[in-house]
């Protein structure tokens, strides 16, 4: 592939294109969609499915796209009657065998099979003779389940465990329309990435466990986001129904996780819909919390971050926003402060097919950003530091025992929470604060690519985003500073980030300066 | 890839059996292109070819067992179940069908003991099964014995052939 281009005609448009793609992707430049089963731009191509047959000029017959390099001058129709005719045969031969099973099928709505019938297909069959599948659901791993008799024997799954995994145990076996995906009978399909088969399957024939009939597709809100689970920083889409996460799915980012995520970030939601949240700013009166206002809150913690002496330690969650990681450390600039941030380190999982993609140990979504801003991941030092400290503040995280106990007999407590915690009885002030889930924000990844995730539902009660907060304590100590009213405002508003703003980074992210970093 | 010790195994590929195998390599491009004469000699020493030896097929051709096994299941005339010691391949297409191929595998079915298309004899002796088309349409009803090609085959001359069989 070179950066030469060619100018090639898709159904009228007339298109450049670097020379070398395939067919389906200058199709693509064109905005055309060429129906296809076994392509994915992720994996190679097998040209088995023959759904992506497409007439070029001059050529005797119908080419596959998604293998057909372009050529200069080409004139491709994907919707020719020949072409059109063509993939209704194909849709024709793929209806025979499959069950009619779309009212229950965990695909339907998301399904490609039905789309690309609905668009091309035929209403009816002309097959008289009854010729459906009774193949038994197979249990294939922790949370993957195969359905034979959907499968359209695209092959994506084998190419991906193959190619990507490089854990290469599943396989087409038999043939003609007894065939059907076999799994290595001493291995399971637990693989680390082994979830992304569930993504990759066009038809409802690779279903995860975990979502089996949690949800249909048509009731899914979706946004935009980022994977809180490790410094990798893969892109997703958070899939809400009813305001509750029902689903996490990749999101594709050439530059970071192609197509792709793990499946410890894919699985690991559950938190984000904890019922048991901080919804009220909380003010301590002698041994009482009582509910307060945010204007009564942020002048009393004003007056805490003036008026208590010696250290600040703050303790932050390594999904804390950017921007509220930021202010927070900008709310303290007068003080002297350690802020740390909880890594909690794993095993390291790489999918072997992308270099450079990897489950990372690291567990911080934020670890860079924190660095950005001098909020260090000496989280031991920190903790040791905190008898000694005249302000604790705590910023969402997930403490153990040891470190609840070491808080709880702490000085004063400063607590933006998510959710109270019972074991911190003695906080001065609760400030009910968004998570990753209900905010927009910017996560800098392990290659300080500052990339933005947006909001996937709302906030309980009065829980506004901690960088809001922080920055209302800011402007009170000194009367002419203003404070930013939107998250990219306060983005661009911290010297760390270059004064860039959300749009400036742009849909995939963009690598920001680590000089600025200093360890 | 390495073996799986989920069953005494015993190698296929040692001694003469594999230096036959990689004679035949160098007639062929890649590892890969050996799978079938490999499941060929594998059945030919065994008779059938269990999941064991497609892990030794796999380990000794550097390929996975799940490849090996997709195309050991794609071709029909690959065991994947023990067989008895002759294996009997009744035509029973069109054109012997009409010449009386039923009553030469009524008749195969009862002289072997098998009783039943695809079971093996109780003595392990033989195992039946039809085929499509064998090629020999002018001279219904051809059988396979093995590697024995029998043609004109009727329900009478059965019990004399089955007994070359011991």
């Amino acid at each position: 592939m070179t950066d030469e281009l060619v100018s090639v005609t898709v159904d009228g448009a007339v298109v450049q294109v670097p020379r070398g793609i395939t067919i389906i992707e200058a199709a693509k430049h064109a905005g055309v969609l060429v129906p296809h089963y076994c392509y994915h731009p992720s994996l190679s191509s097998p040209a088995v499915c023959r759904m992506c047959l497409v007439h070029v000029e001059k050529m005797p017959k119908l080419v596959p796209a998604c293998v057909t390099p372009v050529a200069d001058g080409q004139v491709i129709s994907v919707h020719a009657p020949a072409a059109r005719k063509a993939r209704e045969g194909v849709l024709e031969f793929l209806l025979i065998n499959h069950p009619l099973d779309c009212p229950i099928c965990d695909q339907a709505g998301e399904c490609e099979l039905q789309d690309f019938v609905f668009q091309e297909g035929q209403a009816r069959t002309r097959y008289s003779e009854y010729a459906k599948r009774y193949n038994p659901v197979e249990d294939f791993g922790p949370d993957v389940l195969y359905v034979p008799n959907r499968c359209i024997l695209c092959t994506r799954c084998v190419r991906f465990m193959e190619e990507m995994a490089e854990a290469p145990v599943l396989a087409v076996a038999e043939r003609g329309d007894r065939a059907y995906i076999a799994i290595d009978p001493h291995h399971q399909l637990d693989h680390p990435w082994s979830g992304n088969v569930v993504d990759l399957c066009p038809v409802g024939s690779l279903v995860s466990r975990d979502f089996l009939h949690r949800a249909r597709a048509w009731e899914l809100d979706k946004s935009a986001s980022i994977c809180p689970g490790c410094t990798q920083g893969c892109n997703i889409t958070i899939e809400t129904r009813d305001e509750a996460v029902v689903r996490l799915r990749p999101r594709p980012n050439l530059e970071v996780n192609r197509h792709f995520m793990c499946d410890t970030g894919r699985l690991d939601y559950r938190w984000m819909n904890h019922g048991d949240r901080a919804e009220a700013p909380l003010v301590r009166d002698g041994d009482r919390l009582v509910a307060a206002d945010w204007d009564a809150v942020v002048a009393r913690l004003h007056l805490l971050v003036h008026d208590t002496t010696g250290p600040v330690v703050v303790l932050a969650s390594g999904r804390a926003s950017s921007e509220s990681l930021g202010w927070l450390m900008r709310m303290l600039e007068a003080r002297s402060t350690i802020a740390a941030m909880k890594v909690p380190i794993g095993d390291e999982a790489p999918l072997a097919g992308v270099p450079g993609l990897a489950l990372r140990p690291e567990r911080a979504a934020n670890l860079a950003g924190g660095l950005m801003v001098g909020v260090r991941d000496a989280w031991a030092d920190a903790i040791a530091r905190v008898g000694s400290a005249g302000l604790v503040i705590l910023h969402d995280v997930d403490l153990n025992d040891a470190e609840a106990a070491a808080i709880a007999g702490a000085g004063t407590l400063v607590h933006f929470a998510t959710a109270t915690d019972d074991r911190l009885p003695r906080a001065d002030l609760i400030l009910p604060v968004t998570m990753m889930a209900e905010e927009q924000g910017v996560y800098v990844n392990r290659d300080y690519r500052a990339q933005r995730y947006l909001p996937a539902r709302t906030a309980p009660g009065m829980a506004r985003p901690a960088w809001w907060a922080a920055s209302r304590v800011w402007q009170r100590a000194g009367s002419e500073r203003t404070v930013p009213t939107t998250t990219s405002e306060a983005f661009a508003a911290l010297p760390a980030f270059g004064g860039l703003t959300h749009r400036d980074l742009g849909y995939g992210g963009r690598i920001l300066d680590p000089a600025v970093v200093s360890r | 890839m390495s073996i799986e010790a989920t069953e005494a195994h015993q190698p296929v590929f040692v001694g003469a059996i594999r230096d036959r195998l990689e004679t035949l390599q160098q007639s062929y491009p890649t590892r890969m292109a050996l799978l079938l004469p490999a499941l060929w000699m594998v059945q030919e020493e065994r008779g059938w070819i269990s999941d064991s030896s497609v892990h030794e097929v796999a380990a000794v051709l550097d390929l996975t067992p799940a490849y090996v096994r997709g195309v050991l299941t794609f071709y029909t005339m690959y065991h994947q179940h023990p067989v008895g010691r002759h294996f009997i391949q009744v035509c029973t297409t069109s054109p012997c069908n009409i010449c009386g191929a039923e009553d030469v595998v009524a008749a195969v079915l009862a002289e072997s003991g098998c009783g039943e298309l695809g079971t093996t004899s109780p003595d392990g002796r033989f195992t039946v099964i039809e085929v499509e088309c064998l090629g020999a349409c002018g001279f219904a009803t051809p059988m396979l014995i093995d590697d024995d090609f029998i043609e004109s085959v009727t329900p009478d001359l059965v019990p004399a052939l089955l007994a070359r069989y011991p």
